[in-house]
């Protein structure tokens, strides 16, 4: 029903309302289908009024032309019918007059002198007395004997020879007819003079004139027009009640021959429309018409009123419904626009202030509900962050994600153990608060680093940490995240150490082992008490692995698997070992940091280190000792080879048994 | 009235019939060959006439408001009475040529008569009552009769001789119907003459109501 015209009309005249209504609002963050909602409410709003009303309109107008129409055509039946017993009556009347004149003895005696003036001016005085305009005095033979209009000529044949026929025809040799005198329409009568027995042809005219149109319009209320057809065939006004503006119109109408005789049609005469009813006249063969004519505008004024009211109530129930489509909309997108910013205020994790929506409406319900979640997530927030202080916030997510329940999943985790040596040496002599700080600040640096890895603390032991690579949230190489965090927590400390020395405050050396293995991670603990971990024998050797560092004079030591898993990086193997609560050997080895320039020299020195201890364990012992003296030449600070060296010397002089493998025991952590 | 001619047999019988003078008797129809009342046949002999002397006075009655007879036939110089036998005033007149004549309003009869001294027909009327109409058909010879109802009239003891027969009726047109014949009469004879004439169409003029019927 609606193209896309008034659609866009309805929009643009709701926009000076969107200006005021919604200004506080701030209309540049007000996403585009709130705009569109209104404006399809407003619409479907005026839309079905309009529907609505104009099918009223329709109707109502359709209903009132018909009835008006009916009316009209009813009354012009009636009127029709009355004229024509009113023109029956005259007719009556007209012939009547004439009788007296054909019995008058005075007449009679006048026409037996056979003087034409006598004749002439007894008619004269005869049409005088009745009225008529035209009268006229015929021979049985049809000759003029004298006539009132031409009074000079007589003795011509009569004009109007089918009148007197048509009287011969008759009984009594009356007869009445519409006859056209000079192209005029008149009603005639004839009779016959009785001098007793028909001796002439008495003939009566009236005209049919606007004074006879004038007095039927008084009886029928309707216009009423004679036409008169022409020689040319054209029709001519002889007399009508009309404008004079309209008898062209009325001319045209008629020659265009869309009317039917006695059928009612609309003519339209000076814009205005005309229900017209064409009655031929009898007896005029068809030569006369009248025409009855009644205003269908004139009888449509009142319902023209009605349709004025209509209109006016059409606009007023627009208006209404625009502001109740405006008022509603406002209803609903107002509370939604706060709902929004309260959203846009809780993405940026403001939980402080709750959207103030004081209705009792279904809106008012959403915001109750998201004022409700807003606390919950507030306290959710809190409580996560309470979490991420206790545990890391990666297991604080993972215990907020799903309902936490004891239990664990196998899953390959790479565990980092780091601990700093001599600690409960340095404890001593100084304060438990400065030993705190001390600690804190150790411990806020490399928790940075772990996490800033990817890395999960799992514990703080004392001095030691404990971090995860893997669990809660694996990634793809999570063994090389926990190398990378052990090189950056030696670079940390170095950092750390600098600040240390500046403070006077003891500098602190550690140690890490790393090891990479199937564990179970999981919630551990009692029902009410529990921590999220991993548990399994890799645990403990990461552990060990740590214990191992100052053995080997090594910041970090990684087990095989480890090394495996992250083999981008360039290793020196340290040892193959058995440690203790196990009996499986591990071999062990210790990621090297090369200095940019150096990598080829590095790595020439690991080469000659793993072909030592191809010789260590091969029992080539003279060999092996004098490739690791050549090493420790190299790098007397180098812990390694010294104990190679001195365990070689052992070896020597009290050489292993048969079954020796190389592998070195460990009894003790 | 353009009335077409037409054709007509005459159909004359001669009977001998000697020692006594000769009837006439004739039958006149109408161009449908219903028989004509009202019609007057006449004889008129060449030279002196049949009788002599003045003609006996005759009278028009007006009987209930109708002239009676309807067609009366005189002789030329007739006296003719005008008794009126109602009970009301009567005003006869006549507009025809041979006698114009109008009788005033009265009661009674006249004490003068009327006389009719020319020939042909003269159309009665009455101003007061329009139907009235009466004919009175003027001829210079004794010799004549007026059909009846059957179209039948005989003229009786008329001399033999030749005889100029003339034919009129009030609704026939004189000047296209050709009625005059020739009749060639012997002592006792009785002839038979057949008209059959057009007749032209009555007009009906209303008549005022009256107790027992309408009657024009």
């Amino acid at each position: 029903m609606f193209a896309a015209r008034p659609v866009q009309a309805v929009e643009s005249t709701s926009r000076p309302w969107s200006g005021s209504d919604l200004a506080g609002i701030q209309e540049d963050e007000m996403p585009l289908h709130f705009k569109s909602f209104r404006t399809r409410l407003l619409v479907l709003f005026l839309g079905l009024l309009a529907i609505v009303q104009i099918a009223a309109f329709l109707i109502v107008n359709t209903a009132t032309t018909n009835s008006a129409r009916r009316q009209i055509d009813s009354a012009l039946v009636t009127t029709a019918e009355s004229f024509r017993e009113l023109l029956k009556e005259r007719t009556g009347s007209l012939l009547v007059a004439a009788r007296l004149l054909s019995g008058d003895f005075a007449f009679k005696k006048a026409y037996s002198t056979h003087e034409h003036e006598t004749i002439l001016s007894a008619l004269n005085n005869h049409r005088h007395r009745i009225g008529a305009d035209m009268m006229f005095l015929v021979g049985m033979d049809e000759v003029t004997i004298a006539d009132t209009l031409h009074p000079d000529q007589h003795g011509n044949a009569f004009p109007y020879s089918d009148l007197i026929t048509t009287a011969e025809e008759n009984e009594y040799g009356e007869a009445a007819t519409v006859q056209l005198v000079d192209g005029r329409p008149v009603q005639m009568v004839v009779v016959p003079l009785l001098t007793p027995t028909p001796d002439a042809w008495i003939c009566v005219g009236f005209n049919i004139d606007n004074r006879m149109a004038q007095g039927l319009k008084e009886i029928s209320n309707s216009e009423i027009s004679f036409v008169a057809r022409t020689n040319r065939g054209r029709w001519m006004s002889a007399a009508s009640t009309l404008p004079e503006q309209d008898i062209p119109d009325l001319k045209t109408a008629l020659e265009r021959n869309v009317w039917q005789a006695n059928a009612s049609t609309i003519f339209s005469q000076s814009g205005e429309h005309y229900v017209s009813l064409v009655v031929p006249l009898e007896k005029s063969a068809n030569q006369v018409l009248a025409v009855l004519q009644r205003s269908l505008d004139l009888a449509l004024a009142p319902s023209r009123q009605l349709s004025l009211v209509l209109a006016g109530l059409f606009a007023l129930g627009i208006f209404l419904s625009a502001l109740a489509a405006i008022a509603i909309a406002r209803r609903v997108t107002q509370p939604v626009l706060t709902l929004v910013k309260g959203a846009h205020r809780v993405r940026d994790g403001d939980f402080e202030h709750p959207v103030a929506i004081n209705q009792q409406d279904e809106l008012g319900e959403l915001a109750n509900s998201f004022n409700t979640m807003m606390t919950g997530l507030a306290e959710r927030d809190r409580v996560r962050d309470l979490l991420g202080k206790v545990v890391s916030m990666e297991i604080a997510d993972e215990l907020l994600s799903k309902d936490i329940e004891l239990g664990g999943e196998e899953r390959e985790v790479t565990i980092l153990f780091s601990d700093v040596r001599n600690f409960t040496k340095m404890c001593e002599n100084r304060s438990p608060q400065e030993v705190l700080s001390i600690l804190n600040a150790y411990l806020t640096r490399v928790s940075s680093v772990i996490e800033s890895q990817g890395g999960v603390v799992d514990k703080f032991i004392g001095d030691a940490v404990m971090s995860l690579f893997g669990a809660p949230l694996s990634h793809a190489d999570d063994a090389s995240r926990a190398l990378r965090t052990a090189t950056g927590m030696c670079a940390a400390l170095k950092a750390l150490n600098r600040e240390f020395r500046e403070q006077g405050k003891p500098e602190l050396s550690i140690g890490i082992g790393i090891n990479t293995a199937v564990v179970v991670a999981g919630n551990m603990g009692s029902q009410t008490r529990l921590n999220y971990t991993v548990i399994g024998d890799g645990v403990n050797l990461a552990s060990r692995l740590e214990g191992l560092t100052k053995y080997y004079g090594v910041p970090v030591v990684v087990s095989a698997d480890t090394r495996s898993a992250a083999p981008e990086f360039l290793y020196r193997e340290l040892d193959l070992v058995c440690v203790k609560g196990k009996t499986a050997p591990v071999t062990i080895y210790q990621p090297v940091v090369c200095d940019p320039g150096e990598e080829s020299e590095t790595i020439a020195e690991i080469e000659e280190h793993h072909l030592c201890l191809r010789f260590y364990r091969d029992r080539n012992w003279d060999a092996a000792i004098e490739g690791f003296t050549a090493l420790a030449g190299k790098h007397p600070e180098d812990h390694l080879y010294q104990l190679y060296l001195k365990r070689l010397e052992q070896l020597r002089a009290s050489p292993p048994p048969a079954d020796w493998e190389g592998v070195f025991t460990f009894s003790e952590k | 009235m353009r009335w077409p001619r037409f054709s007509f047999a005459v159909v004359a019988v001669f009977l001998a019939d000697t020692g006594a003078a000769a009837n006439v008797q004739v039958k006149v129809v109408d161009h449908k060959g219903e028989p004509l009342q009202y019609a007057v046949i006449a004889l008129n002999y060449s030279g002196a006439s049949g009788k002599a002397g003045r003609p006996d006075r005759r009278a028009m009655d007006q009987i209930d408001k109708e002239f009676v007879p309807h067609v009366l036939v005189v002789e030329k110089g007739t006296p003719v009475y005008f008794p009126n036998k109602d009970d009301i005033r009567h005003h006869v007149y006549s507009f025809s040529k041979p006698k114009e004549f109008e009788l005033p309003l009265y009661k009674g009869t006249p004490a003068k008569p009327v006389v009719f001294d020319k020939t042909g027909e003269v159309k009665l009327g009455c101003n007061i009552h329009d139907w009235m109409l009466g004919y009175i058909y003027v001829v210079d010879t004794p010799y004549f009769a007026v059909t009846d109802a059957s179209g039948k009239a005989v003229v009786a003891n008329v001399p033999a001789g030749t005889a100029t027969v003339t034919l009129w009726h009030p609704r026939m047109n004189e000047k296209s119907e050709k009625t005059d014949r020739k009749l060639s009469l012997t002592v006792d004879q009785t002839a038979s003459l057949n008209y059959q004439i057009k007749v032209r169409k009555e007009y009906r003029v209303r008549r005022a109501p009256r107790a027992g019927g309408r009657k024009y």
